[in-house]
């Protein structure tokens, strides 16, 4: 078997992470504004009063800036599965492309239409009618992202689908029950509402820089406490699921979880404290200094005080036997590939399970070659492939430390904020809302924490216990690989760069007197929905 | 011809209920499977419902707030 070159893995791995984590600084406001400008409108058509539809179309416009890059980053990426992973899209093409398809759908079509509705339809609706179609947004930006996340959920999770000998790749026994698996949901909901949790910073953070400067009083009081609202209620739902995301990684993939928590041995119920911070160093299979807070880790993970957490020792030793299963399942897989005899389907099917740990040896054994293992090298490839199926350690522990320490962060600010909103003594707290002005980019950065956890601690899998990484890339060459490269971050920086620049112009512009509009705005917001459509 | 705008008016209720009712059977039903089949989608809906009614019920305390303030300070 001729690998595919591993600085090519490396750098096609670079490259979706890049674009990956480029895209997912646009994303988690459009899913969380476009309920919060639902929730002012709602105000306005109930109210009557003017100044919600002001916020609504003041923060629309921010929203919108944001939308047109955000879809300008995320449509590359749809591409890269076909042009960087073609192994991979031909393995997982058929249970990752339907759900990738139906989000294109949902993005273009109910998505950008009901975008531009609702831009240009203030004066052409009535009030319930043009509410109903930015509520329409709503619901559309989030389902997109339902649909991506279903996606994704499949990689980590491969349920209601099983390998297929004939056409060598996986396929569908059940859409509905991908579409309803455990972690699709849970990982829907808590993307969702921490996109909430950014849109109600970044509409926090604006209000908290006028309220300093004395500017727009009305506008910043008013959307201020509703993002403050929309926040801490938006901050219990992120912890929550992401305590079920724990669980079922706990359940489904254990070295994830491992790693997450630098378990190098399994715990010892009920005494097991929660490292705090520490440094675990992947070489020696170690942690190097240790913070722990006792007696919480067993509650925490497997939400029982009796029931241990498997350490990475005891997964790599565990892994022995499904090894030599998967060895197992590719020499009878390539037998009846030559023969097509029943027996050897019938053998194939009995270790299909273990099928990608017998993938994950092929780069120790002879000639990379699992079919052909002499019986007295089978050890050594096993042995030497048991480290294999553990993910960087200190990359999945660290970037799961900084989401949950900055969500603890959210969780309190927005208490303090909600708190005195209510009591109306916002102003009498400038350091309030000078700390709320400058957290603005932490909720963003806390979901590219939460991204690095979620993908760093799937490796060394793209399908998760079915294909390794390393098999999946496409065969470019690293001059083409590297030029690619260059070309996403120039492009993607200069996106970042405009986005920056039209928000911190468009937010110190600030509202528009009540009525009036900034045709450069609409001219701007009208190229935008444009060059998309 | 007041007997028939009324009979128009009273068949025109009957088919808001009917279409009201079909409404309530159709989220019933969509809350069951739902709430069986997916329950963290079933309560990611309603816990936006929620998020929605309580930020908005927030901006509507700080008019009635700043109402009372007013009010207040006329009176005074």
């Amino acid at each position: 078997m001729d690998f595919i070159n591993p600085q090519v893995v490396d750098l096609s791995r670079l490259q979706f992470a890049l674009t990956a984590l480029y895209h997912f600084m646009f994303v988690p406001l459009t899913l969380g504004l476009t309920f919060m400008l639902a929730a002012m409108e709602t105000v306005y058509v109930v109210t009557g009063r003017k100044i919600y539809r002001d916020m609504a179309q003041f923060w629309g416009k921010l929203f919108g800036i944001n939308f047109a890059i955000g879809v300008a980053t995320g449509l590359t990426m749809e591409f890269e599965f076909g042009t960087n992973w073609s192994m991979y899209s031909h393995f997982f093409g058929d249970m990752f492309g339907t759900p990738l398809a139906i989000e294109g759908l949902m993005a273009f079509f109910m998505e950008s239409t009901f975008v531009g509705l609702m831009f240009f339809g203030w004066d052409r609706l009535s009030k319930p009618g043009h509410l109903a179609i930015t509520y329409l947004v709503a619901l559309g930006s989030n389902l997109s992202a339902l649909w991506i996340l279903i996606a994704n959920a499949g990689m980590n999770v491969p349920e209601g689908a099983h390998f297929d000998a004939d056409t060598m790749r996986m396929q569908f026994d059940s859409f509905v029950h991908v579409v309803f698996s455990q972690d699709a949901q849970a990982k829907f909901v808590h993307t969702s509402v921490a996109g909430y949790v950014a849109a109600s910073m970044f509409v926090m953070g604006i209000s908290a820089f006028y309220l300093l400067r004395g500017q727009h009083r009305e506008l910043a009081a008013r959307s201020f406490r509703m993002a403050a609202l929309f926040g801490i209620i938006s901050s219990v739902a992120v912890i929550t699921l992401g305590d079920v995301l724990g669980r079922m990684d706990y359940e489904k993939q254990p070295t994830k979880i491992a790693a997450i928590e630098g378990l190098w041995h399994t715990t010892k119920p009920p005494y097991e404290p929660w490292i705090l911070a520490a440094l675990p160093d992947d070489e020696k299979q170690v942690n190097h200094f240790e913070i722990n807070i006792p007696y919480v880790l067993t509650p925490l993970i497997t939400h029982s005080f009796n029931q241990p957490v498997i350490g990475m020792y005891e997964l790599e030793e565990q892994a022995g036997p499904r090894i030599r299963s998967g060895i197992i399942a590719l020499t009878a897989l390539r037998r009846y590939g030559e023969t097509h005899d029943k027996a050897d389907l019938n053998l194939f099917n009995a270790h299909q399970d273990d099928m990608g740990f017998g993938f994950l040896a092929t780069r120790h054994a002879p000639n990379q070659d699992v079919t052909n293992i002499p019986a007295d090298q089978l050890d050594a490839v096993v042995k030497q492939t048991q480290p294999d199926i553990l993910p960087n350690v200190f990359v999945t522990f660290w970037s799961f430390r900084f989401m949950v320490f900055l969500g603890g962060y959210f969780f309190a600010i927005f208490a303090v904020a909600a708190l005195l909103s209510l009591k109306n003594r916002l102003e009498a707290n400038p350091w309030l809302l000078k700390a709320t002005m400058w957290s603005i980019p932490l909720p963003i950065l806390a979901t590219e924490f939460g991204w690095i956890t979620a993908e760093a601690g799937r490796q060394p899998w793209t399908v998760f216990n079915k294909l390794p990484t390393f098999l999946s890339a496409s065969g470019h060459s690293t001059g083409y690989m590297v030029f690619s490269l260059a070309g996403f971050a120039l492009l993607y920086s200069v996106f970042i760069a405009a986005e920056l620049y039209l928000m911190f112009r468009f937010a110190r512009l600030g509202p528009e007197e009540h009525g009036t509009h900034h045709d450069e705005t609409d001219a701007l917001l009208s190229h935008f929905h444009g060059s998309h459509a | 011809m007041t007997l028939i705008a009324t009979e128009e008016l009273r068949s025109m209720k009957i088919f808001r209920l009917a279409g009201l009712a079909l409404a309530l059977v159709v989220a019933l039903l969509f809350a069951v499977f739902v709430g069986d089949q997916g329950p963290w989608y079933f309560a990611w809906v309603i816990g936006t419902v929620m998020i929605v009614l309580i930020s908005g019920a927030g901006a509507v305390l700080l008019d009635a707030q700043e109402d009372g303030v007013a009010n207040t300070e006329k009176l005074s």
